[in-house]
């Protein structure tokens, strides 16, 4: 079966495959050998209808090659921003990536912490810094330190430092880790 | 209605323990010499009795290929029929499948003496 005289049904569903696939580099490998497949299938005698259903919905069958391709893609470059990504998309479906994204949330928001108290205390030190007291403990900015002594003193800047370099490997470790485990898992 | 559903609740549960074997199953078959999606489908389903559907073969087939598990290469054949992708396992596969078959042979007979523990007290 030349592309010519492809079934109907057959070369619309390729299209809509063609069109899902569009981001994927490998596209017309994969449409080629789909199409390769459907053609053997309907000349030993599925019908076309037969031989779709075994595909599911184009899109759907698609969608199988673009996860995998987004999932070791980022994965090899293990780049943070593209494992992240990879991450979010995937919070409504997986728990491993709900609770890895969560993860990686609470730790960004300690390093983000951390640094906006060291910046804040270059211009107001009065106010910034890691405080105790009677019912206080706490690292940011404290309104009234009367009631509080402050701890760290100049070492807020490389304790800053120091919270956001953990939680920066601390996250790359979680986002490693959920990635392969939701891999693993295919 | 029950009588309805089981068959469907059965193809379900064969459906999950068939996932986990796929690829062990499918690294078996490349391991004896290259094949093609349409060929490798029709034998896991005939010799191995795995009912994977062709949505799920190229898929799978994709990611070790993509894993350096396996490698493929187009050929036409003598016959003049269109061409075909062929996947044959690399050395990386063949690790892989030795590593997977050894955890499979252990994990089924622990498994098996489980299953029949009450038989043979």
């Amino acid at each position: 079966m030349s592309a010519q005289d492809e079934d109907p049904e057959v070369g619309r569903w390729l299209n809509r495959l063609n069109w899902a696939l569009a981001s994927a580099a490998d596209r017309e490998d994969i449409v080629e050998e789909t199409r390769g497949h459907l053609a053997e299938s309907i000349a030993g005698g599925l019908s076309p209808r037969d031989a779709l259903a075994s595909f599911g919905a184009a899109e759907t069958y698609a969608r199988r090659f673009l996860d995998d391709i987004e999932l070791s893609g980022a994965l090899g470059s293990q780049r943070s921003g593209a494992m992240l990504s990879v991450l979010a998309r995937r919070v409504h479906t997986s728990l491993v990536a709900a609770g890895g994204f969560a993860l990686v949330v609470v730790l960004a928001a300690c390093a983000f912490a951390a640094a906006l108290t060291a910046i804040v205390k270059i211009f107001d030190p009065a106010h910034a810094g890691m405080w105790v007291g009677r019912g206080i403990f706490m690292i940011g900015v404290l309104s009234d330190p009367s009631h509080a002594h402050e701890l760290l003193g100049n070492w807020i800047f490389p304790a800053a430092a120091l919270v956001v370099a953990l939680a920066w490997i601390l996250g790359r470790l979680v986002l490693l880790w959920s990635l392969r485990r939701i891999a693993r898992a295919r | 209605m029950t009588g309805e559903e089981r068959p469907d609740s059965a193809n379900g549960r064969r459906a999950q323990l068939l996932k986990g074997v796929a690829e062990l199953a499918l690294l078996s078959l490349l391991g004896e010499r290259p094949q093609y999606g349409l060929e490798i489908l029709e034998r896991l389903r005939g010799e191995a009795g795995v009912e994977l559907a062709a949505g799920t073969i190229y898929p799978l087939l994709h990611r070790l290929e993509r894993g350096k598990l396996t490698r493929a290469e187009w050929r036409i054949e003598d016959d003049g029929a269109r061409p075909r992708k062929y996947y044959a396992l690399t050395d990386l596969g063949r690790e892989e499948l030795a590593s997977q078959l050894v955890e499979w042979r252990r994990l089924a007979k622990a498994l098996n003496a489980f299953l029949d523990r009450r038989r043979t007290k």
